[in-house]
């Protein structure tokens, strides 16, 4: 055992431990890698779920109460839901049976509607009308809006509606068709007599576009649904947020 | 040049996802205006799309994760491209709703799908370039010494 051998063995083991500092250090700067990139993954997964759960939480439709309060259908072609002596504040829901945005409010705030109207909190006015001026959205809409003045009891009269946006049609394809509307007035219950005759020969499409014009002048409305608390304006995101809206409405009585 | 497009794909999807985010209801109008999807996964994926589109465009613009976020919004974009297509080809007139608006259009306005295509189809290739250097300066992931500037052997991020 020389001297230089001695030397030799000391270097190859200091420059072997060296090598296993380097490997242990790059398997560290893997672990860390990997921590941070699994960390930074979850937080953002995370926040991904939450907003999802949050904007379906603040949609979520209200469950139905019970009884509806008593609904009477007015000669102009409205609906009036309240109970009785309920004589503000007044809600106006002005919609259209084609259009997509007052289906998804229908999803969203119907029931609310519906409850509000129920407690006695709110007298809502329910008036369809037809916003569009293309075709085949124009006539799907006065179709639909002609059957539901074919009704006359305001219980049905609001099943039929409900009914209506349930099945909207797409806006690119002739829908609301005259054996459909009859079918779904069945479904909905309506006994008025001339119901089905009323239906094919859309005799109140005129009555209809008359009244439509009129209120979306009067009005100055420019898009659907609108909804006004009292005259003003509800605000898009709160018309959209049950709870919000309920307070508002409630806001509002007192 | 790569700072550059994780910028520019980070700020449009942040500003898309910003202008939505608190209008879930007009959203789901506007994924269902595509008819692409059954009603229930229109409704989920309304909800979801304008928080993800922000997530994925914070991690872009602060260069986290910088290659996942970059492939999921490639991915994103893509799937715009492909519902611009669609809608397009089924001959529906709706806005695209790509900044907020519920997908409908008023009476005299006519839809500008080439454009959004273009636009979207434009991002996809952002996105891709993003997904396929390094990150470049500024990105945590350099910071962080993730991602690697160099020759570093990435695994195929998870």
């Amino acid at each position: 055992m020389g001297k230089g051998e001695r030397t030799k063995t000391k270097s190859q083991s200091a420059r072997e431990k060296i090598k296993a500092q380097q490997a242990e250090q790059r398997a560290r700067e893997k672990r860390r890698k990997t921590v941070t990139y699994v960390t930074a993954g979850a937080v953002a997964v995370a926040a991904v779920g939450l907003g999802w759960w949050y904007a379906a939480s603040i949609s979520r439709p209200e469950e139905a109460a019970g009884a509806l309060a008593p609904i009477t259908v007015q000669a102009d072609g409205t609906a009036v839901m309240a109970k009785a002596g309920v004589t503000a504040p007044v809600v106006d829901i002005y919609e259209d049976f084609q259009c997509p945005a007052c289906k998804e409010l229908e999803r969203v705030s119907g029931q609310t509607f519906k409850n509000l109207a129920a407690e006695g909190k709110a007298k809502v006015v329910f008036h369809p009308i037809t916003i569009f001026s293309q075709e085949p959205t124009k006539s799907n809409s006065v179709r639909a809006a002609n059957a539901a003045r074919c009704v006359a009891d305001g219980k049905q009269w609001l099943a039929f509606h409900d009914l209506l946006f349930k099945n909207q049609p797409s806006e690119t394809e002739e829908g609301f068709k005259v054996d459909q509307l009859k079918q779904w007035g069945k479904e909905a219950g309506v006994t008025s007599p001339d119901f089905d005759q009323c239906v094919t020969s859309n005799k109140n499409a005129d009555a209809h576009l008359a009244y439509s014009k009129k209120i979306s002048e009067e009005q100055k409305l420019n898009h659907t649904p609108t909804v006004k608390l009292n005259g003003t304006e509800i605000d898009n995101q709160v018309l959209f947020s049950p709870a919000q809206l309920r307070d508002e409405i409630t806001g509002a009585a007192k | 040049m790569t700072t550059v497009a994780r910028l520019i794909l980070g700020g449009v999807l942040i500003a898309a996802g910003a202008l939505k985010i608190g209008n879930p209801a007009d959203s789901v109008v506007a994924v269902k205006a595509y008819q692409l999807l059954p009603e229930s996964i229109a409704v989920a994926v309304g909800y979801a799309l304008p928080i993800l589109e922000i997530v994925v465009g914070v991690l872009l613009v602060v260069g986290l994760l910088t290659r996942v976020a970059a492939v999921v919004a490639a991915l994103l974009m893509f799937a715009f491209v492909f519902g611009i297509g669609w809608a397009w080809a089924k001959g529906l007139r709706i806005d695209c709703g790509c900044f907020g608006g519920g997908g409908q259009l008023g009476a005299g306005q006519e839809p500008t799908y080439l454009l959004d295509i273009l636009r979207d189809f434009g991002l996809v290739l952002l996105g891709a370039w993003v997904a396929r250097f390094p990150p470049g300066r500024f990105a945590l992931d350099g910071a962080l010494g993730l991602g690697g500037d160099t020759q570093d052997e990435d695994e195929g991020d998870d």
